[in-house]
C-alpha cells in the first residue's frame, strides 16, 4: 500500500502574552496574570511562544513596576515550548537609537536568560537598523526572526518587500515574517505578495503576523497559508480581534478546513480561553471584538488611539471641527515625508505636522525637530524621497544627510555605565540604567509577589468574588460543588 | 475573606463557561440579598450594607491635558518689543534638558535663527527660532508650562 503524501502543515505563534494585550488592555497584563496559565499554553502545541516587545518591555518599568528581564527569565524557565522576544534593532525597546554595545549586551542576556527565538526590525524597514541586532543574537546562539513592515503606498510594492527580503535573508535570518501592524492587508494583495516574498525567501519559512482592525484578517491568513506561509502569530479568543491579532481557534478550524494539519490542542485552547475571560471580568479588561470592516482606515491609516488623543487636544483648542482637514492633510503629509510606516514613532510625526500646517495656516511653518532628523536619514533610509516643498522650508542641505549605518554614529555607552554603576553591577543593571534613569528602576527592587502556577475554574471562581469588594458573603452551589465565600 | 469549597467525588466538574455564567449572574444582580436557583446552578449572595456593584470595567479616563491658561494674547506687547509667540499649543521648556542652562536669558543677543525654547507636543520638540534679530527684554512663560495657540513667549528689542 502507497504511503499517502503528509499533508502540509500551518503552525501558531503564540501572542497572548504580548501582543494581545498591548492592543487590547494597554500593554498591562502582569506575570502573576500569566503564570497561572502557562502550562496550559506550554502543553497547546504551539511552535512558539512571544513574551517580549519594546511596550511590554516599557510598561513593566513605568507602570507595573516589575523588572522586565526577570519576567523574561521566569517564563523562559516556565515554558518548554521556545520562547521569542521582539526588538526594534538598533532603538531596542524605545524609539531612541542605541549604541551597538548596549544591544550586543541584550542580546546575550536575553539569550542567557532562555530566549531561543530573537526577532528583530526597523520602522522604517531599513536593515541596516538590525544588523547589530542579528550579529549580536546569532553569536549569542539564538534563532534570527527577521521582520518586514507592511503598509500601503505607491512605493511599498511587491518588489520593495522582495528587496527587503533578499536582504534579511542575506543578513543570514532564519526566519522571516510579514508583520502588518494595523491590519491593512488584504485578501487580494496577499495573493499577489506572500507569492513573491514566499519565492525570494527561497528555503527560509516566511511567517504572517497581522491585525484585525479591518476586519480582513482571518481571510488574509487563508491566503498566506495557500500561498506557502508556515506560521502564523494569534491569540487566545477573549484576547483576540478588534485591535488584537486573529484568534488561534479560528484560524486552526479554517487551516484544517484548508487540509493543513496542525499542532494546537483544541481542549487546551478552551481551557486557556476561559482562564482569560475570567481574569477580564476580575480585572474589569475589555475582551476583542470581531471588527467590520473599515474603508477608512485604507485611506488616512491613522491608528484609532491617535485619532481619541487628538480629538481631546483639539477639543481643548476649540478646533475639534476641524479633524477631517488634519486628517486629508495628514495623508499629504506622509506622502510629503516619503511615505512612512504610520506607526510610532512615525505616526506621530505625521499627526503633530499636519495638525500645525492646518492651525498655523500654512504649510511646514513650523517643523519638529524630530520630523527635520528623520528627513536627514538620522533614524535611516526613506522609503522615498520626501517632496521639494517640505525640503525647502526645512533647509536640509545635501551635506548634511547622515550617511552610512545610524548606529555607527553613536559612540559606546558601555564602559561610561560601567564606572558609573560599578564593577557588582549585572548585565541586566547595565542595560536598564541605558534605557532608564534611576528614580524609575527604584520600584523594581522590590521582591516579587508569590506566583500561582496553577488554576481550576473553581478557584478563578473565589478569586472573582474576592475581588468584588461589595459583596459580603457568597453560597453558591453547582452539581455537587458547594462554595462559601464570606468576606 | 474566607473561602470554603467542597466537591462531591462524582458530581461534574466545574468549568469555565460554569464559572463565566455564575460571573454573569453576580454582575447581574443590584440587591443587597440574592438567592437564585436556575437547574443545577444555585447563587446565595448578600452585599454589605449600603454597598452598590462597582461601575462598569473602568471607562479609559479620557486623556485631555488640563485646559491652558486664559490666552493672554491680548496683553500689552510694549512699544519697541516684539514677541515670539507660540506656533502650537504644548509645553514650553526654556532649556534643552531638565537642569540644562536655559536657551536665552533676559539681556543676550539673539539672531533670528537663535532657539528661545522647545515646545512639546505630542512627545515632539519644536524649536522656536527667535525670529529677530536683537535683545531679550523678558521671557513671560515659566518652564514647562502648558502654552496656548499664539501666546507671546518671550519679548524681543529688535536691533538693526
Amino acid at each position: 500500500m502507497s504511503r499517502s503524501r503528509a499533508k502540509p502543515r500551518f503552525e501558531f505563534v503564540d501572542v497572548s502574552l504580548r501582543d494581545a494585550h498591548q492592543c487590547l488592555w494597554a500593554t498591562r497584563m502582569t506575570t502573576a496574570m500569566m503564570t497561572p496559565i502557562l502550562g496550559a499554553i506550554d502543553r497547546v502545541g504551539y511552535a512558539v511562544i512571544n513574551i517580549l516587545g519594546g511596550a511590554v518591555f516599557d510598561v513593566c518599568v513605568r507602570y507595573l513596576q516589575e523588572n522586565p528581564y526577570e519576567r523574561v527569565g521566569l517564563l523562559c524557565e516556565r515554558l518548554e515550548t521556545p520562547c521569542d522576544a521582539l526588538t526594534r534593532g538598533q532603538s531596542l525597546y524605545t524609539f531612541e537609537l542605541f549604541p551597538d554595545d548596549v544591544v550586543a549586551l541584550n542580546a546575550e542576556v536575553l539569550a542567557r536568560l532562555g530566549v531561543s527565538v530573537f526577532t528583530v526590525y526597523d520602522a522604517l524597514n531599513d536593515n541596516r537598523n538590525i544588523e547589530s541586532s542579528v550579529i549580536a543574537g546569532r553569536a549569542a546562539g539564538m534563532k534570527i526572526n527577521g521582520w518586514m513592515t507592511y503598509t500601503l503606498s505607491p512605493v511599498h510594492t511587491d518588489a520593495y518587500y522582495v528587496e527587503r527580503t533578499r536582504e534579511l535573508a542575506k543578513l543570514g535570518c532564519d526566519i522571516l515574517c510579514i508583520k502588518d501592524p494595523t491590519g491593512l492587508l488584504t485578501p487580494e494583495r496577499g495573493a499577489t505578495l506572500f507569492p513573491a516574498v514566499v519565492r525570494a525567501a527561497g528555503r527560509i519559512p516566511v511567517q504572517l503576523h497581522s491585525h484585525c482592525q479591518s476586519g480582513l484578517a482571518p481571510r488574509v491568513y487563508e491566503v498566506a497559508m495557500k500561498s506557502g506561509l508556515t506560521h502564523g502569530y494569534t491569540a487566545s479568543e477573549p484576547l483576540a480581534n478588534g485591535a488584537s491579532l486573529p484568534a488561534t481557534e479560528d484560524i486552526a478550524a479554517r487551516a484544517r478546513r484548508l487540509g493543513f494539519a496542525t499542532s494546537v490542542n483544541d481542549e487546551l485552547l478552551k481551557e486557556i480561553a476561559g482562564y482569560f475571560t475570567c481574569l477580564a471580568e476580575r480585572e474589569s479588561k475589555p475582551l476583542g471584538k470581531v471588527a467590520t470592516y473599515d474603508r477608512a482606515l485604507y485611506e488616512h491609516q491613522i491608528p484609532g488611539g491617535m485619532i481619541s488623543n487628538l480629538r481631546s487636544q483639539l477639543t481643548v483648542m476649540k478646533l475639534e471641527h476641524r479633524l477631517p482637514e488634519i486628517l486629508e492633510e495628514a495623508a499629504r503629509v506622509r506622502h510629503d515625508l516619503g511615505y512612512p510606516i504610520v506607526v510610532s514613532p512615525f505616526a506621530q510625526y505625521i499627526v503633530t505636522q499636519a495638525t500645525i500646517n492646518v492651525v498655523q495656516g500654512e504649510r511646514y511653518k513650523t517643523i519638529p525637530d524630530e520630523i527635520r532628523k528623520y528627513a536627514l536619514g538620522y533614524y535611516g533610509r526613506l522609503a522615498a524621497e520626501p517632496a521639494a516643498e517640505f525640503l525647502e522650508r526645512a533647509c536640509i542641505k545635501p551635506s548634511e544627510m547622515v550617511k552610512g549605518r545610524p548606529g555607527e554614529h553613536i559612540d559606546p555607552w558601555l564602559p561610561r555605565l560601567r564606572k558609573q554603576l560599578g564593577p557588582a553591577a549585572t548585565d541586566e543593571e547595565l542595560l536598564l540604567a541605558a534605557f532608564y534613569e534611576e528614580k524609575l528602576l527604584e520600584p523594581l527592587k522590590k521582591p516579587p509577589p508569590a506566583y500561582e502556577y496553577s488554576t481550576t475554574p473553581l478557584h478563578e471562581l473565589i478569586r472573582y468574588l474576592g475581588s468584588r469588594s461589595d459583596i459580603e458573603y457568597a453560597r453558591i452551589r453547582f452539581a455537587g460543588t458547594e462554595m462559601t465565600v464570606t468576606a | 475573606m474566607r473561602a470554603r469549597a467542597s466537591q462531591e467525588k462524582s458530581a461534574a466538574t466545574l468549568t469555565y463557561e460554569d464559572v463565566l455564567r455564575i460571573v454573569e449572574i453576580v454582575k447581574a444582580s443590584q440587591f443587597s440579598e440574592f438567592r437564585l436557583k436556575v437547574g443545577e446552578i444555585e447563587v446565595h449572595l448578600r452585599r454589605k450594607d449600603g454597598a452598590t456593584a462597582p461601575a462598569a470595567p473602568d471607562a479609559v479616563a479620557s486623556a485631555a491635558p488640563p485646559a491652558p491658561p486664559a490666552p493672554d494674547a491680548q496683553s500689552e506687547i510694549p512699544e519697541g518689543s516684539q514677541a515670539v509667540r507660540a506656533p502650537m499649543v504644548g509645553t514650553f521648556y526654556r532649556a534643552p534638558e531638565p537642569g540644562a542652562r536655559p536657551f536665552v536669558e533676559v539681556g543676550d543677543e539673539v539672531d533670528a535663527d537663535t532657539t528661545v525654547g522647545i515646545i512639546e507636543v505630542m512627545k515632539l520638540m519644536n524649536s522656536i527660532p527667535a525670529g529677530v534679530h536683537g535683545v531679550v527684554r523678558a521671557v513671560l512663560v515659566e518652564n514647562a508650562r502648558y502654552v496656548e495657540y499664539g501666546q507671546p513667549l518671550v519679548l524681543i528689542d529688535p536691533r538693526p
